[in-house]
Formats: C-alpha cells, sequence, structure tokens
C-alpha cells in the first residue's frame, strides 16, 4: 500500500470517527421542522402552488433562487473567461455514425418538449426551471456532439441568458416599485393545481429555465471546443 | 398619515436591497451593453461601483438614524422568508468591497469578463454582509467564490490554471463541509433565520453538535479567510495571480468569510466554547503563516503569508468575547483591508527572487516610500493605524484567560518576526549599488490606487479618536444579541415557532 | 407504535451513515488518487453525500412528498425546505464542477499533465528559484498581466 493510500485511509477513518461521534449527537426521531411545519400549513393558500417546494424555491426563499442563478452565471462567465485563451483545436473528429446522427437529430424536439414540459410544470409537479433548464441544454448539445459541424449561435445565447437573468430582477423589481418588497409574488395565487396558478411564479420559472439553458449550452460547448472559438 | 420614521425606515430597506441587485442586474448584462456600445460597456462598471458606494454611504446615515434596518425580501415574514439585516457592521464592510473594487478595477483593455466577475463579487459580498439568513449566506459565499476561482484564474497564463484549480477543489471541499454544517444546525435548532436561532440557542446548540456544527462551518468559510489548515492555496494563488485579483482576494473576499463566520459566532454561538476553535486556528495561523514569511524568497510569497498571518490575527481578535473583540478583530480588519491590497499594487513588478530588488527603491522612490509606510503600520509602529490595530488586539486577549494568553504572546513573536522580514526587503530596496537590479518599476496605474488607500491610512491616523468611538459603536451594536433579535422580530419571536422538546 | 418509533431510528441511522460514507468515500477518494479529474469526481461524491445528509434531516416517519394532490390533504408531509436548499446546492455544485473541468482542460492544454503531483511540483519550482542562477528568461513568477 503506497504510502498516499496509507495516509488518506487514515485522514478519512479519523474524519470518520468525528462523524460517527457527531452522528450519536444526532437526535433521531421527528425533526423540530419549525419552519417547514409552517410554510406547509401556509403555502397552498398563501402563494399557490400545488408543489410545496416551488413555493419554497421561488417564494419564501426567491433571493436563494436568484443566487443560484447569479452562481450559474459566474460559473459560465468564467469558464468563458478560462477557456477563452484556448487555441482551436485541430484534432479531427471521426465522423459519427448515420444512426447517431440521425437518432440526435430526432431528439432534438422531444428534448425541448420535455424540457418546456419540465419548466412550465414545476408549479405543480416535482420539476421546475432548473431542471427543465439542463435538459433544454443537453437537448442543444446533444446533436451538436454527433455533428460537431453544426454552427452554434453563441451570440444569441448569451442575450437570452443576459435578458432571462435581467428579466427575473425586473419581475423581482416590479413588485417593489407596486409597493410591495422584492420578489413578491405579483397577480394573485389563482386556482391550486391549474397551469395557470400561483401569479408570477411559472413566469420566474420559465426565466429560469431560459437562462440555465442558455448558460449551460454555452458553457458545455466552450468546454468541448466546439463551435466559434470563445 | 405616515410616519416621517416610516419612509425613512421604507427608504432604508430599498437601498439594502439595490446594494445587492443593482450590481446583480449590471453585471448580468454587461456583455450585452459593451457589444452595443464599447463605451457604455467600459464605464457601466466604475458608474455602478460608485453608485453602489453612494448608496451604501446614504444607508450608514439611515442607519445611524434609524437603527438596523431589517428587510424580510418577498413580503414573507422570518423565520419563514429570507430576512436582510443592515446594521453599521455589515454597512461598513458592503461600502468597503464597493469602494475597494472601484479602486482594484480589472484594466488593460475590455476585460468584460472580468469585469462582469468584478460587479458579481461586489452583489454577492454586499448580500454576505447584509444577509441574516445562514442559507442565503452560503449561496452568497458560494457566488462569491466561483467569481474568485475565475478571477485567480484569469486568461493566458501558464501556472494561475494550477493554482486555481488547487483553490477550486479546497474552496469546494469547504463548501461541502460548511453545508453539513448547516444541515446540523437546521436539523438542531428547525431554522435558518440567525435571529431566530438566537433565540433558540441557549440550551439547544450548547453541546458537541452545536460544536461540531460550528467547527465544521469554520473550516468551510475559512478556506476564503485563509485559516489553518485549509490556507495551502494560498501562496501559490497570489504569487500568479495579478495584484489588483490578489489584492480584492486578500483585502476584501477573506474579510467577508470572516464577517460570515462572526456573525455567527455573536449571534447563534454567544455563549458556547466555540470561540476557542476560532482562536486555536487563528493561532495556528498566526504561526504558520509568518514562519513561512520568513523563509519565502519571493516578495509576493512573502506577502502571501503575511497576509496569512494577519488574517489570524483578526481570527484571533473576534474569538475574543463581547465587544472588545469585535472592535479589536473589526480594526484589524479594515486596517489589513487598506495595506494588503496597497501592498500588491507597490509590489506588482517586484516580484521574483528577493535579491532582485536590490536597489529598486532608488529607482522608484515614490514606491519604496509607499512600502515603508504600509509596511510600518502592517508591524504595528506608532503612530500609525497598525499600532492601534494590534493594541485593541492585545488588551482584548490579554483581559481572557487560558489560550488567550499563548495568542497574546504569540502575537507578540509575530510581531517581531514581521519586523525581521519586512525590514530587510526595505533594506534591499535602499541598497546602494544598483547593478543587480532586475526588478522594473511599478507602473503608475497601479500606484495611483496605491497612493489612495495610504492616504486613506493616513487620514486614519490623524483621526483616531472619532474613528475609535464610532467603531466602538459600531461593535457594540453588533455584539448585542438582543438588539439582532429584537431588530428582526420587533414583537418577540411568534409563539408558533418557540421552542417544543424534541 | 413503539416499533415503528425504533424503525424511524433505524431507519434514520442508516440514512445518515449512507449520507457520511459517501462523504467519507469522496473525501478518500479526493485524497488518494492524483489524476485530476478522479478528484473531481470524488468531489461529486462528497458534495452528494453532503446534500443527502440536508434531505434526510428532513425526513419524517409516515410522510408523503410536499405536493398537493386532491385527496391526500390529511396526510402529513416532509420538510419542504431542505429539499429547496439542496436544489440550490446541486446548482452549485454543477457551477463548480463546471468551472473546475474547464480549469482541467487548460490545465492539460499548458502542462500535458493532469497529475497533480507532478502540477505541485512546478508550482513549488516556481516558487523557489535560486538567487543565484542568472535566469536568461524571467522566471514564470514574474510575468504578470498588468491588470
Amino acid at each position: 500500500m503506497s504510502s498516499r493510500t496509507f495516509a488518506s485511509l487514515v485522514f478519512t477513518l479519523g474524519l470518520g470517527l468525528i462523524l460517527a461521534s457527531v452522528m450519536q449527537g444526532l437526535p433521531l426521531g421527528g425533526a423540530p421542522m419549525q419552519v417547514g411545519q409552517a410554510i406547509v400549513a401556509q403555502a397552498p393558500e398563501a402563494v399557490g402552488t400545488a408543489n410545496i417546494v416551488t413555493s419554497v424555491v421561488l417564494a419564501y426563499r426567491g433571493l436563494d433562487t436568484l443566487g443560484e442563478l447569479t452562481i450559474l452565471f459566474a460559473a459560465a462567465t468564467a469558464g468563458g473567461l478560462v477557456l477563452s485563451g484556448r487555441r482551436p483545436s485541430h484534432a479531427t473528429q471521426s465522423q459519427a455514425g448515420f444512426i447517431l446522427r440521425t437518432g440526435a437529430g430526432l431528439l432534438f424536439p422531444f428534448l425541448l418538449a420535455l424540457g418546456a414540459y419540465i419548466i412550465l410544470h414545476g408549479h405543480l409537479t416535482p420539476g421546475g426551471g432548473f431542471q427543465g433548464g439542463a435538459i433544454i441544454a443537453a437537448a442543444f448539445f446533444v446533436p451538436l456532439l454527433s455533428r460537431p459541424e453544426s454552427p452554434f449561435n453563441e451570440a444569441v445565447a448569451s442575450v437570452i441568458e443576459g435578458a432571462a437573468g435581467a428579466m427575473f430582477i425586473v419581475i423581482g423589481l416590479l413588485s417593489l416599485t407596486n409597493g410591495g418588497s422584492f420578489l413578491e409574488p405579483l397577480l394573485g395565487t389563482g386556482e391550486l393545481g391549474e397551469l395557470f396558478s400561483a401569479g408570477s411564479l411559472p413566469l420566474l420559472y420559465v426565466a429560469v429555465g431560459l437562462k440555465v439553458g442558455a448558460e449551460l449550452a454555452g458553457l458545455l460547448v466552450h468546454l468541448g471546443g466546439l463551435g466559434e472559438a470563445g | 398619515m405616515t410616519d416621517p420614521l416610516d419612509s425613512i425606515i421604507r427608504q432604508a430597506q430599498e437601498l439594502t436591497l439595490l446594494l445587492i441587485v443593482v450590481p446583480l442586474l449590471a453585471a448580468f448584462l454587461l456583455a450585452s451593453l459593451s457589444r452595443a456600445s464599447e463605451l457604455l460597456g467600459r464605464i457601466a462598471g466604475p458608474v455602478v461601483l460608485i453608485a453602489s458606494a453612494l448608496m451604501a454611504g446614504q444607508l450608514w446615515l439611515l442607519v445611524q438614524r434609524t437603527g438596523t434596518v431589517v428587510v424580510a425580501v418577498g413580503g414573507f415574514p422570518a423565520p419563514l422568508g429570507i430576512v436582510l439585516h443592515a446594521d453599521p457592521l455589515g454597512v461598513v464592510f458592503a461600502l468597503a468591497t464597493a469602494l475597494m473594487a472601484l479602486l482594484l478595477w480589472p484594466r488593460g483593455g475590455p476585460r468584460v469578463r472580468e469585469q462582469t466577475l468584478t460587479l458579481l463579487l461586489v452583489a454577492a459580498g454586499s448580500g454576505m454582509a447584509l444577509s441574516g439568513d445562514l442559507f442565503n449566506l452560503y449561496v452568497f459565499y458560494e457566488i462569491v467564490a466561483v467569481v474568485s476561482y475565475g478571477l485567480a484564474a484569469g486568461r493566458d497564463r501558464g501556472l494561475a490554471y494550477v493554482a486555481a484549480v488547487r483553490y477550486l477543489i479546497l474552496g469546494a471541499v469547504g463548501s461541502a463541509m460548511a453545508l453539513i454544517g448547516i444541515g446540523l444546525l437546521y436539523r438542531a435548532t428547525g431554522t435558518l433565520n440567525l435571529a431566530h436561532m438566537a433565540a433558540l440557542a441557549p440550551g439547544t446548540l450548547d453541546g458537541p453538535l452545536g460544536l461540531a456544527a460550528f467547527t465544521l462551518m469554520v473550516i468551510g468559510f475559512g478556506v476564503k479567510a485563509e485559516l489553518f489548515p485549509v490556507n495551502t492555496w494560498v501562496p501559490e494563488v497570489y504569487a500568479t495571480a495579478s495584484a489588483r485579483v490578489s489584492g480584492l482576494l486578500a483585502g476584501v473576499v477573506s474579510k467577508l468569510a470572516l464577517v460570515v463566520v462572526v456573525r455567527v459566532l455573536i449571534t447563534v454561538f454567544a455563549d458556547t466554547s466555540a470561540h476557542l476553535v476560532l482562536l486555536a486556528l487563528g493561532l495556528l495561523s498566526v504561526v504558520s503563516g509568518e514562519l513561512a514569511a520568513l523563509r519565502a524568497n519571493d516578495l509576493w510569497r512573502v506577502l502571501a503569508y503575511s497576509s496569512i498571518g494577519q488574517l489570524g490575527l483578526v481570527a484571533i481578535a473576534f474569538a475574543v468575547p463581547g465587544a472588545p473583540g469585535v472592535m479589536a478583530g473589526l480594526v484589524v480588519a479594515l486596517h489589513h483591508l487598506v495595506v494588503k491590497p496597497a501592498l500588491f499594487l507597490v509590489a506588482e513588478s517586484w516580484g521574483g527572487p528577493v535579491s532582485q530588488l536590490a536597489g529598486a527603491g532608488r529607482r522608484s522612490p515614490w514606491a519604496a516610500l509607499l512600502f515603508v509606510i504600509l509596511v510600518l503600520s502592517l508591524i504595528g509602529v506608532p503612530p500609525f493605524p497598525g499600532f492601534w490595530a494590534k493594541y485593541l488586539l492585545l488588551r482584548g486577549a490579554l483581559g481572557q484567560s487560558g489560550l488567550f494568553q499563548v495568542a497574546a504572546a504569540a502575537v507578540g513573536v509575530a510581531t517581531v518576526v514581521e519586523a525581521a522580514y519586512l525590514f530587510r526587503i526595505v533594506r534591499l530596496l535602499y541598497r546602494a549599488d544598483g547593478e543587480r537590479a532586475l526588478a522594473s518599476r511599478p507602473p503608475a496605474a497601479d500606484l495611483v490606487p496605491a497612493t489612495v488607500l495610504a492616504s486613506v491610512l493616513l487620514v486614519a491616523m490623524f483621526s483616531v479618536a472619532p474613528l475609535g468611538v464610532a467603531v466602538d459603536g459600531i461593535a457594540r451594536r453588533a455584539s448585542d444579541v438582543g438588539a439582532y433579535v429584537q431588530a428582526v422580530f420587533p414583537a418577540g419571536v411568534p409563539a408558533a415557532f418557540a421552542r417544543e422538546a424534541p | 407504535m413503539q416499533a415503528l418509533a425504533t424503525d424511524l431510528e433505524l431507519l434514520q441511522t442508516v440514512l445518515y451513515s449512507g449520507a457520511f460514507g459517501l462523504v467519507l468515500l469522496g473525501l478518500y477518494a479526493m485524497a488518494s488518487h492524483r489524476h485530476l479529474v478522479r478528484i473531481l469526481l470524488g468531489l461529486t461524491l462528497l458534495e452528494g453525500g453532503a446534500n443527502l445528509f440536508l434531505v434526510a434531516v428532513g425526513f419524517r416517519a409516515d410522510a408523503v412528498a410536499p405536493i398537493v394532490t386532491p385527496g391526500a390533504q390529511a396526510l402529513p408531509m416532509v420538510d419542504p425546505v431542505p429539499q429547496a436548499l439542496i436544489l440550490t446546492a446541486i446548482v452549485i455544485g454543477v457551477g463548480v464542477l463546471a468551472l473546475g473541468l474547464a480549469l482541467t482542460v487548460r490545465v492539460f492544454e499548458v502542462h500535458g499533465t493532469l497529475d497533480v503531483r507532478a502540477l505541485a511540483q512546478r508550482l513549488t519550482q516556481a516558487g523557489e528559484a535560486t538567487p543565484e542562477e542568472p535566469s536568461p528568461a524571467p522566471p514564470v513568477s514574474v510575468t504578470r498581466d498588468a491588470s
């Protein structure tokens, strides 16, 4: 056993002992759930989403979601910065087979539809802007993998990214100018369980989905060295 | 009829929000803006930062009149929603972040991505200073983390990528640890609101569970705060990044990370032994940092290790319980926030083996003069502000028993060591034989912000009394847990959220 | 009800052990591997374990998912807050991982190796350039870009 493996084992065992002692002290049984309980009780009427996690993500802890968006944006910008000094790779990529190319092209509309569905129904069923946005990014990236020469319009993606992010903030600011509070849900709650319910929250998720989709797609393209050089 | 005080409070609440939202919006739109018009893209950032600084200043004045301002984001009251908590301590750091970002603004060409990242740093830094919710603090901290990994790497540099990768890996491990700590706290208290936790804390967090949670969070946030043992990234990143980035990281980011730890320490872990964890780590940072600085052979690494040592001092200061600790920590932190970036700027082109600096001071007298002033203040020579910083630190530490006395002794030894290696460099700068001086002259563009910072230092030197009163007031307000809870829950914690035994 | 209580405790112990086990596995992977990509994979395991722990904190016995469905109004629901928290935490992890991979790509392009030990050696070599040797080209640590 090399010294490195041994040292790592010792370190991990030591940390394991610490964590085990933490678990001893960890109270088992029902969690206090002070805040969670209150949210479960209030959210369906106060916010109007059937998916209570969405009400936490977009309404109660909307500022965290704005921060989440910002982290992805920061990561994409930093990634673009780091990869900008790259020389375009001259490695020839072997031509993908006929099945892969056609299949990837066929997947594109289905992935788009699935992503859009998950985004739009984020307030009713598990899912939402982030999950749907990741699927949309994959929808754009998978055909690009099989067909590296197809063009990916980076400028459009960047504009969508910036505009969607600004849209999220603007919707939040709108309620501020209306005499309410920043990120306060607008437009009333509607009927629980309907597609058009929960006021402005689905709009927020649409903004999130667009931003995440454009961002991740751009980042993946950069990483893969495909498309135009950053 | 609305009370005029109400409208002032409303204004202060809006300012608190805008301090976070405006730089954020600017960062989102900067890329598209500079594509539309290059001139707009160039001035947008500095304009936004000046506006942020003005807003922070205005908020400072308002908070002095109204007391701490609390904003319930989204209109959802605490503890269900997230609250922002603008007290003088937070506003001071939000202001400092905006001003330092302005001084250390990326230069040399369009640099859109670096500017975007810097704006994000200001937005998230203000969030870190002003938030009153534990997970919200974590999210803003992560934004700052990703921004600093990106800035540390920069572009087109050979070893900066390697240093940045190590920084990223350490930082991500720390973040996972901090997340586990947050999970433990949530399990114990059932809430994420700091004021609510403070109200529930007595009796809940005194035991090993609370201590473990705090230790995990200190290790997590301590990565950015350059605390032992997660500070191995520091010398390489500061040696390979540009002076401005190093200044931002060492000056601003590290302080923001420590402020978060201190917030949690003061509000939630007020009467526990959590102080000792911070003290121990600070002590280890001081010892390891200063000894390494003595052995380092490259001015940038010397400054990096010195930064570790100084941040250990800040940690020791904040570990002193009560208002004296907060005051000492605040003074040491603000002093380092001014001095270290200035040192990095002055030393921008003085890298490489230290022997190359022989006679460099004679070729650039202004830079050498700045260096001497900054070094004197860093060591703590009276009448420079650094002296007051160390004095407050020693007075606070000597007032406590046990490990604090050891820490005080270590601070004394560290000062001697600092004087040794810093004066060695000053002597080299002014050496008469300039034939081996290969170091180039510091560019004027770097010396201007360094001069600004040095003059801030000198102004502080001449206004010790009023500054002392102001800092004392900030410290008292910040360490008053009762006032913190009162500000967030004016009518007391709602009965529905009062503790029931698990 | 007695047996149920112990069942809950057993279940929670398993959940917490699993989460901490993932954390330890991830840390071990990061400490023992030398290849940068494997270290990043270990990081993913670590973050997965931390997220799992956070979700496990919100667990309640005999509770359903926090989605309002007609007819399920009476049943208790698990805590929705940790689920929202890990949503954010997972996205944070993705962002950091993406940036880490971008850095890894560049490190490989510039240095030709992803062995952490070799890279660390290069870093220390740059820092300990001995003063006696006149370097024909300026040492790497001096080539800073004026920004």
